[in-house]
């Protein structure tokens, strides 16, 4: 009963304020559309740095001649290293067997197979690389040296850092723009009324009387806003993505952007509590009467 | 959201307070002679230092009619606004229809406001609503239902001569019909205690005239009448009770009294 004359006396208003209506769904809908793209093609870099981080690993290099003792001692320290997690054996003729794949014409004349057995160690985090590679200084017996691309692997890393952090900070200072736009385009709605609430009052409207109406009513600048702006981001996924992903060579298969049901899910439910919450919270001031 | 629920011949002002009277139904509480308003030596001051109301004690009885006059700034619309609770006194006490409004809590302020009609200079109507919508909003506020808004309104709006007025919106009535409105709006809940704050002070003579038989007509029916004006001839013509406020204190209090 109650809620069906909240819903008549929002929407009425709605209807009759349709100008600041229409600009507080547009302010929604710019402000959620750049979130949402900005979290997509955020969480997209993100997932793309994490895959490069996973090729980050230590190669433990044997000498030709090391005893298969050597090779098995080395092994088992490693499944002592917390930091280990995953350990793969490259033995001499797997080694030789992958060079000639990737390259036939250098590999043609060999007679015999200079290269020598490796560990590949991957290790929990790419953060993780320095100390697993320090595990083995002084090197073990049998063992010809350890790699771990030092600079390249900082590299990565320190890429991966800034990215992470660029991200960050872009989607708070995104977020907390589209939140002051959206409180204020709200703010000057209800200040415009500001006229209307005192009579509200002075004829003995309660302030959830008086409130009920006017949340709702950010509720819906707030649903309208963020579906049209999912909208929006669908048709650009479906019809922009295509296009720029054939130009740009494919990452990998593990790398993806949050989904898009959940990103919708996000931008919706950010743009509902900043309507209900800047309404309710800007009406604070009105309703001391 | 309690008090909203309530139903509305509840929260009567005069019931709680006065055992003496019993529990009876609402037109044996207009009988004239109980208090309607009491000012116990109400002081307001607006920060830092302007006094405008020193030291006001008076009593206003059920189904009087009275005007308060004095000149701009003599603390008149001061001591309306306090009856609706819309400011504090700064000391003193002040009863209305039997709640201390000093103890009121702030959630029963809408239903003091229920139980006093307030008709104001502006009118302040809703602009986007029609004259029937103005007088509806008034009882919805208080969870009035459909039907009962269908009966009652058309019946008040007749009442102040508006029957064929009900769909226009403010901006379409005259100065006159929208003080019209806002006091169809302020009488539909047949409150006890109605409050006028200037209610002619936008209006040409001819106008006020009809305005003031209303508020008479209203007044007859056991509802006490409160009204600020500046009218020195319609206060007057009307021979009625005159509170007369200079710098914010009672100069004059006449059963039968003139503006002067």
């Amino acid at each position: 009963m109650r809620v069906k004359l909240f819903f008549s006396e929002a929407w009425r208003s709605v209807m009759t304020n349709l100008s600041t209506t229409v600009a507080a769904t547009m302010t929604v809908l710019i402000g959620m559309f750049l979130l949402g793209l900005f979290i997509a093609l955020g969480t997209w870099v993100l997932s793309w740095t994490g895959e490069v981080k996973k090729e980050v690993q230590v190669k433990i290099f044997f000498d030709t001649d090391a005893t298969r003792d050597q090779i098995n001692a080395v092994g088992s320290s490693l499944a002592t290293f917390p930091e280990v997690k995953s350990v793969r054996f490259v033995s001499a003729s797997d080694a030789l067997a992958k060079m000639q794949e990737r390259y036939p014409d250098l590999t043609s004349g060999l007679s015999g197979n200079p290269l020598p057995p490796s560990y590949e160690v991957q290790p929990k985090t790419a953060e993780q690389v320095d100390e697993l590679a320090a595990r083995f200084e002084p090197v073990p017996p049998g063992v010809e040296s350890v790699k771990y691309g030092k600079k390249t692997t900082e590299r990565i890393l320190q890429v991966a850092k800034i990215i992470g952090g660029v991200f960050l900070i872009g989607s708070v200072v995104l977020l907390t723009a589209s939140v002051i736009l959206i409180a204020n385009t709200i703010r000057l709605s209800i200040f415009s009324r500001r006229r209307e609430i005192e009579v509200m009052k002075l004829v003995g409207a309660s302030n959830w009387f008086v409130r009920g109406p006017f949340i709702l009513e950010g509720l819906i600048c707030g649903l309208a806003g963020s579906i049209i702006a999912v909208i929006l981001l669908l048709v650009a996924k479906e019809a922009a993505l295509p296009s720029i992903l054939g130009r740009i060579e494919s990452p990998g298969d593990g790398v993806s952007a949050l989904s898009f049901p959940l990103i919708a899910l996000i931008l919706v439910a950010v743009s509902l509590a900043v309507g209900a919450v800047g309404s309710g919270l800007t009406l604070r001031r009105f309703l001391q009467i | 959201m309690q008090e909203t629920t309530q139903p509305p011949q509840t929260p009567s002002p005069s019931s709680a307070a006065e055992p003496v009277e019993g529990n009876g139904a609402a037109p044996d509480q207009r009988q004239a002679g109980a208090p309607m308003i009491v000012f116990e030596s109400v002081t307001k001051i607006y920060e830092p230092h302007v006094v405008a109301l020193r030291d006001v004690s008076m009593v206003i009885d059920k189904g009087e009619f009275v005007f308060l006059v004095g000149p701009s700034g003599s603390g008149k619309s001061t001591l309306t606004r306090l009856l609706l609770k819309e400011l504090e006194p700064t000391d003193g006490r002040i009863i209305v229809g039997g709640r201390e409004l000093n103890r009121l809590k702030r959630s029963k302020v809408p239903l003091l406001r229920r139980n006093i009609g307030c008709v104001f200079q502006d009118f302040k109507l809703l602009s986007d609503r029609t004259a029937f919508e103005n007088v509806a909003y008034a009882l919805k506020v208080q969870g009035e239902s459909r039907a009962g808004i269908r009966a009652k309104v058309p019946e008040v709006l007749g009442l102040v001569g508006l029957a064929h007025k009900t769909g226009s919106l403010p901006d379409e009535l005259s100065g006159g019909e929208q003080q019209r409105v806002s006091i169809a709006r302020a009488f539909v809940n047949h409150p006890p205690l109605l409050i006028c704050d200037e209610p002619t002070g936008n209006l040409d003579p001819d106008t006020s005239v009809g305005i003031m038989q209303l508020l008479y007509r209203i007044n007859r029916t056991g509802t006490t009448v409160v009204m600020a004006t500046h009218d020195r001839e319609m206060v007057d013509k009307m021979r009625r009770r005159v509170i007369a406020l200079e710098d914010g204190q009672i100069m004059r209090d006449e059963r039968r009294g003139s503006y002067v």
